[in-house]
């Protein structure tokens, strides 16, 4: 494990000038930007498309051949993908609300336990991208793993906007109902939140061990 | 060492159907033209594409029992893969490092020095040259039991197969117990280091012979129509027509050579046997 998560740092290196661009443009936000979730996301989400860039750069001219005949296994190399995942996310989500609490203290548009209460709520997301994106990359590899991951992105979106619409057309206020229902602790919110992306997550790592376990080199 | 029972794989057209058993302290030789199924059987052998039937067993162990631990104990060169391009060899060796608990960095860097391979440059743009010795020399360093190595030597010039082939010499030489499967298209690499050889074709095991054996009693003859009528055919494997008659090989050279002096015999060399037995007719 600790093998390949150097091989991937190390293929990431090649990445640098991307990464700092992504975090002046960071640096940018949390200084100018109202939008404090917005900030956390962006760089939360584009830092953990890293560990997809670097299965494809794992496959680059036949790589994983000789990949797989290291002392590794597919199991440790599946599991490796999701704690590189879970390093990226986590690392750029504390990096990001550090940069926001600090721009923050010379700004004050938001009281500090609303930042921290929002960057929790964005590390289930998080959790949740690593889910549906590492299966797709592993199964379909490259350009078509990207397509497949843009594909149900869209997807979802396109049912949820659909979901609204037949209700709209039924007449039924799903805000409404929303409001109507008995108000969770924001805690228990959190719970659920993370709770459900957890078991997403597990079902996923579950799904790619199955995948990269009939692989062909 | 290793030993494959009718290791089976199926695609398409090709079916690959090989038994070979490598000893300790032996270096085996596969070899045969491009398709033959040498890359698939080392594939096989290193599970990195499943089985259709047969069996492989490295150091004892079936392949599916084989732990991350066991594959510590082989080097491995492929020739269609390697380490990422967009690694260097600065990059590489603490991967390596962390991979083999036995890796010797001392030894890599300095071998690294000699073939003059450049640490701070990106793999991709190594030469063909640089690669191979790359592969090699990850394979050597980690002080491994069984080499596996898939035409380690292909697109090399002389000088550069020189080096390499001495590297396998220095592993052979640390350790009687070392052994080394090895696949080349360069006959030479093959009749210098290989103590025998399985010659492959469609996918078949179609010779098992020591490479001492195949040179000294193996031998190519020569034959007119009228001396090849009357040419005792029990010890000829392979005969073919030609232009002058008949060539056939024979793996009893010294027979056709104290019986048939007036007949034309060469010595047998690998590229010549390979030749006759893929080509040839059975007699």
């Amino acid at each position: 494990m600790k093998g390949l998560l150097i091989k991937d740092f190390k293929l990431m290196k090649t990445q640098k000038n991307y990464f700092l661009l992504i975090l002046a443009i960071t640096v940018g936000m949390s200084a100018f930007s109202e939008d404090v979730s917005f900030t956390m996301g962006f760089l939360t989400f584009v830092v953990s498309l890293f560990t997809i860039s670097t299965i494809s750069y794992d496959e680059f001219d036949n790589g994983n051949a000789f990949l797989f005949s290291l002392p590794i296994t597919r199991t440790s190399y599946t599991l490796e993908k999701y704690a590189l995942g879970l390093i990226l996310g986590g690392g750029a989500l504390v990096v990001s609300t550090l940069l926001i609490l600090l721009t923050n203290a010379s700004r004050n548009i938001r009281p500090v336990p609303e930042i921290l209460l929002t960057a929790l709520l964005i590390l289930p997301v998080v959790l949740l991208i690593q889910a549906v994106m590492i299966p797709f990359q592993l199964k379909f590899g490259g350009e078509r793993g990207r397509l497949a991951i843009i594909g149900v992105f869209g997807l979802l979106l396109v049912l949820g906007v659909v979901g609204v619409k037949i209700a709209d057309a039924l007449h039924i206020d799903i805000f409404g109902i929303l409001e109507q229902l008995p108000a969770p602790g924001m805690g228990m919110l959190l719970a659920l939140l993370f709770g459900a992306a957890l078991i997403l997550l597990l079902l996923s790592v579950r799904i790619s061990l199955g995948i990269m376990g009939k692989k062909e080199f | 060492m290793l030993k494959l029972e009718h290791l089976q794989k199926r695609y398409g057209n090709f079916a690959l159907d090989c038994s070979l058993t490598l000893p300790p302290g032996r270096v085996t030789g596969l070899i045969g033209p491009n398709g033959a199924g040498k890359s698939t059987t080392f594939k096989a052998i290193l599970g990195l594409i499943s089985a259709d039937g047969g069996s492989v067993t490295i150091f004892g162990k079936a392949l599916k029992d084989f732990t991350a631990r066991d594959r510590a104990e082989l080097g491995v060169v492929l020739s269609d893969s390697g380490f990422s391009g967009y690694l260097t060899v600065k990059d590489v060796i603490p991967v390596l490092a962390s991979l083999y608990s036995r890796f010797d960095k001392v030894f890599f860097l300095e071998k690294a020095r000699q073939f003059q391979l450049p640490l701070d440059k990106k793999i991709k743009d190594f030469s063909t040259g640089m690669k191979a010795k790359l592969k090699v020399l990850a394979a050597v360093s980690h002080d491994a039991r069984l080499l596996i190595l898939d035409e380690p030597t292909a697109g090399l010039d002389v000088l550069a197969r020189d080096e390499l082939l001495e590297m396998l010499r220095e592993f052979m030489e640390k350790d009687e117990e070392h052994s080394i499967l090895i696949s080349s298209h360069i006959s030479s690499d093959l009749e210098t280091l290989c103590d025998d050889l399985y010659l492959i074709h469609e996918g078949r095991i179609i010779l098992h012979e020591d490479t001492d054996v195949l040179l000294d009693n193996y031998g190519l003859l020569k034959a007119s129509p009228e001396q090849y009528e009357k040419l005792d055919k029990q010890f000829l494997l392979r005969a073919r027509k030609e232009s002058y008659g008949y060539s056939c090989l024979t793996d009893q050279r010294q027979y056709y050579m104290e019986n048939y002096p007036a007949l034309a015999i060469e010595k047998g060399n690998i590229d010549e046997v390979i030749t006759m037995m893929i080509r040839g007719a059975a007699l």
